[in-house]
């Protein structure tokens, strides 16, 4: 069996709320999966669907039997009835009181019945405009209990669906009971009816508003259409005497043209409203449906494909470390300079060398690793003629130190004599000072070597 | 279903890959540091659209020891055709060789057929250490592009891009930081052509990508349209007992609520903020230095502020008059015309004049004492009665959403937000203009907008977001 449409919407708006907390990329993904396995299925992906969806994955959340949300609606519902019914009896009791001294006004009865019909057009009308004058009552009725007002904000835009349908009830119950009482009475009771106006109306001009009024029932039950001699014979003075000249029988010939009256007029009226309003209430909760926020958005991201663009991934915390606690040294005395990857140029990389008998080489970059291989046996029998026993080593300041500059320096400092001193000169594309950007990864990289004989030293000779 | 193409992202070590990863996936949690070895595994990044891969990028290390690798090519290669053959035997057998982990994790994708994205950095100049690189890469045989990014402020791209033609097939400039969205499109594409069979996939990727910053574009107006309207509509209330607290005056009283309201606005804001950040997947933005740079020198409600982004006064009217004789329209065709107009004079003389009364001063409704009622009484502060404010904010919106909308996730840079000092909603077209002036004063007199109105207001946004866009893009 579908779900009611108000429960549908409630159980939407629900929904909702709940994915408010959820981001926006699962709700996507979850949803466009639901549309493309709709669309696979040949099944339309409206809400219903989506929610029984949903619903699968969760089977505690399935409601069965009464709603309970719409508890408090319920309520009021039996509570109009509850009402209507006594207030029925006890009107009809009120109407048709008779103690054999006067006649029953069928004109008042009619007035009463005109009375009933207005309310229950202003109850539709009030339905049908959303005006509710009694907005404020169930916040007053909820604070004199002490308890937050239950209903949210979809129940809140339906209050005057709601109300109407339960005013609607109430009346029905109301004429039901009502006429169930007439017709008791007519059964245990003589009752007389008359009719009485201080207006100067004819007995003709009665009989054409009886007449009227009688119109949608005339050929069903000619018998509850009342006569002009009926009409003539029951017109009643209250300051002559009870009777008159009619007949005790003739005065009750009115009662089916009464039960009629109130049926169409009160109970089939009412039923009609009360049709009206449930079809008014179950239109409105779809339109509500309809232009929910939640509905719109939901219809975007089932149509809008869930594109990821590869962002799930995170190592933001895995953050290198960036401090180093050991600075730049003087420039060494020293007799060789090697240029690594073509650092500097061999003027520089002569002006650095304060020793008379000095050698420049070239390491890393073009170079092959034989290459390299020489230049470390070059150096070896420089170092190892006598002092100084220190080695410069030319980088590009911007470039990463390398695996292939580590592997070096390892095999420098193996080959090399034991009290060789190297000092990693970091070089900067233009002739003053790098950056301390571009010098601290020679810091840190000298760090992480953790070498004792191994330094960094700026071309300046300045130490940091 | 394929797979679709892989790239992997390759080079020398800190030379800007996983920069380029980061824009291209949009993701901001990668991490980049000036420090070689910063990434020491490879990480693939697919681009996925309704779980289809149409392409996957892949962050590596870059390269440690790139002669010696070719070395060993160079020693186990017999003719040219056995090149990609020897080298992923390499991979095979250096696999668990902690020397050649991090050449290991980048050729290993490039011999299970990635294509090449080779990055250099263009602002430092051409080093010959590039070419054992370079020749590596090139004895894969797979598809290759060359990126020339650039890090720092000088400029050697063009020996650059002479030495990089040597070795690959196309050679771009690509500024992972800076480069605008449709230079990431282009790149994409460029991707693509690398071969056949991989046009298709990127093209469609470009398609996704291009469609999804257009929807972002209309969700970030919703989202500045939700808060206008409940920053303009927003009301401080407070109950207390009809005895209230013992020597506090209404003054007091008003303070308090103020501040409250205050509080409450620039909450709000920053939660517009937080979504649009969100909404374009930069989620790891320095909020906390934005915002104190914000509420220090550029708050919400500080005369700055309000020089920067409120209107004139003859805007005002304008707007107001035009928001005017919206209304007053329906006078005239409920009349059939017979008004002959002067329904929608009427309405805009209206507009105009409350616009101007309104808009002369940052005016906040004073303090509001409600009636007592079984012992209580409630005091409201707001809303505010002032069309500017709402400008304010809508100009601050605007300007973040720029922002965030033109950052590329690589950037780290905190994010700073500084005011300009001319009135870019002169560049908004009149209807727009009047749309939200109408939907200012709805939310001044307190009134909700209907779904109709809200609608209007968000095509009005949308529209103010573009003109933004141009005034910013072309000042002239």
């Amino acid at each position: 069996m579908p779900k009611a449409t108000l429960t549908l919407l409630l159980d939407f708006d629900d929904q909702v709320q709940k994915d408010q907390g959820q981001t926006a990329a699962f709700l996507h993904r979850r949803d466009r999966k639901f549309a493309l396995a709709c669309e696979a299925d040949g099944r339309h992906p409206g809400p219903a669907n989506w929610l029984a969806y949903l619903g699968g994955f969760n089977r505690e959340r399935q409601i069965g039997g009464s709603d309970p949300r719409l508890r408090v609606w319920r309520r009021v519902n039996l509570a109009f009835i509850a009402v209507g019914t006594l207030l029925g009896l006890v009107t009809m009791l009120g109407l048709l009181f008779y103690d054999g001294s006067g006649q029953i006004n069928v004109t008042v009865i009619l007035g009463f019945v005109l009375l009933q019909v207005s309310l229950a057009a202003l109850t539709s009308l009030q339905s049908f405009f959303g005006w509710r004058p009694w907005g404020q009552l169930p916040d007053m009725i909820a604070r004199r209990l002490g308890r937050a007002r239950p209903s949210g904000t979809v129940l809140r835009q339906l209050q005057p669906q709601l109300s109407a349908r339960a005013a609607h009830a109430g009346g029905l119950a109301f004429g039901i009971s009502g006429l169930l009482t007439l017709l008791g009475l007519v059964v245990v009771q003589d009752l007389a009816f008359g009719w009485s106006t201080t207006l100067s109306t004819a007995p003709e001009a009665f009989h054409r508003l009886v007449q009227t009024l009688a119109w949608p029932w005339q050929s069903l039950w000619p018998a509850a259409v009342p006569s002009l001699e009926l009409v003539a014979e029951s017109r009643f003075y209250r300051i002559e005497d009870a009777g008159g000249s009619t007949a005790p029988a003739r005065w009750g010939d009115w009662w089916p043209f009464v039960a009629m009256v109130w049926l169409c007029y009160i109970i089939l009226l009412r039923f009609i409203l009360l049709m009206v309003a449930i079809s008014h209430l179950e239109l409105r909760a779809r339109r509500l449906l309809a232009r929910h926020p939640g509905l719109k958005t939901l219809l975007y991201r089932m149509e809008t494909p869930a594109l990821e663009t590869g962002n799930a991934h995170s190592d933001a915390a895995d953050q290198p470390q960036m401090t180093t606690s050991i600075h730049t040294h003087p420039l060494p005395n020293a007799s060789v300079a090697i240029r690594w990857a073509g650092a500097g140029d061999n003027q520089l990389a002569s002006s650095l060398l304060k020793s008379e008998q000095h050698l420049v080489l070239a390491a890393g970059g073009a170079a092959t690793l034989t290459d390299d291989h020489e230049t470390l046996q070059q150096a070896r029998l420089t170092l190892g003629s006598g002092e100084p026993r220190a080695a410069l080593i030319l980088t590009h300041a911007w470039e990463p130190p390398t695996g292939e500059l580590a592997d070096f320096l390892a095999e420098a400092l193996q080959q090399w004599p034991q009290t060789t001193h190297i000092a990693l000169v970091p070089v900067g594309a233009a002739p003053d000072t790098p950056p301390e950007h571009q010098v601290a990864q020679w810091l840190r990289f000298t760090e992480r070597l953790g070498h004792t004989r191994l330094s960094v030293s700026l071309a300046s000779g300045e130490p940091s | 279903m394929t797979a679709g193409p892989v790239f992997a992202v390759v080079g020398h070590p800190n030379k800007g890959k996983s920069s380029v990863v980061a824009t291209l996936s949009q993701n901001d949690a990668i991490a980049i540091a000036l420090e070689p070895g910063t990434t020491r595994q490879s990480q693939a990044y697919p681009l996925t659209v309704d779980g289809e891969t149409l392409y996957t990028l892949v962050d590596t290390p870059g390269f440690q020891r790139p002669r010696k690798v070719l070395e060993w090519l160079q020693a186990h290669s017999l003719t040219a055709s056995d090149r990609a053959e020897t080298v992923a035997a390499f991979v095979t057998q250096h696999r668990n060789d902690a020397r050649f982990h991090d050449e290991c994790e980048l050729l290993a994708p490039l011999v299970e057929g990635a294509g090449i994205i080779y990055v250099v950095d263009g602002s430092v100049p051409y080093s010959a250490e590039n070419e054992a690189e370079m020749t590596i890469l090139r004895w894969t045989g797979q598809p290759s592009l060359a990126l020339i990014n650039s890090i720092g402020p000088d400029d050697y791209s063009e020996t650059w891009q002479a030495a990089l033609g040597q070795f690959f097939q196309v050679v771009r400039r690509f500024d992972a930081v800076r480069a605008p969205f449709d230079q990431h499109l282009s790149l994409l594409k460029a991707f693509g052509q690398l071969e056949p069979a991989w046009e298709q996939p990127l093209e469609r990727a470009v398609r996704h990508l291009r469609d999804q910053r257009m929807r972002r574009r209309e969700q970030t107006a919703g989202l500045i349209a939700k808060a206008l309207e409940e920053m303009m509509t927003w009301r401080e209330q407070r109950t207390f007992t009809a005895g209230r607290l013992p020597g506090q005056s209404d003054d007091e009283l008003a303070v308090s609520l103020r501040e409250r309201w205050y509080k409450h606005q620039r909450q709000r804001e920053q939660a517009l903020r937080l979504a649009i950040e969100r909404l374009y997947q930069h989620n790891r933005i320095q909020r906390q230095e934005a915002e104190l740079t914000w509420h220090s020198d550029h708050d919400l409600f500080s005369e700055k502020s309000r020089r920067a982004w409120g209107v004139s006064r003859a805007y005002l009217t304008t707007a107001g008059f035009g928001a005017g004789a919206l209304g007053g329209v329906g006078i005239d065709a409920v009349t059939l015309g017979t008004s002959l107009g002067a329904g929608a004079l009427v309405g805009g003389l209206i507009g105009a004049a409350g616009s101007y009364f309104y808009g002369d001063r940052l005016a906040l409704s004073a303090l509001k004492l409600g009636p007592l009622r079984e012992g209580l009484q409630t005091a409201t502060f707001g809303p505010v009665q002032d069309s500017q404010f709402g400008y304010i904010i809508l100009g601050r919106a605007i300007d973040h959403w720029w922002h965030i909308s033109h950052r590329n996730h690589a950037g780290r840079d905190p994010l700073d937000l500084v005011p300009t000092e001319s009135h870019w909603l002169q560049h908004l077209n009149r209807t727009s203009r009047n749309t939200i002036q109408k939907c200012f004063d709805k939310c001044r007199r307190n009134k909700e907008l209907d779904g109709k109105s809200r609608h209007e207001l968000e095509l009005a946004i949308a529209a103010a977001l573009d003109a933004y866009d141009e005034w910013r893009l072309n000042p002239a």
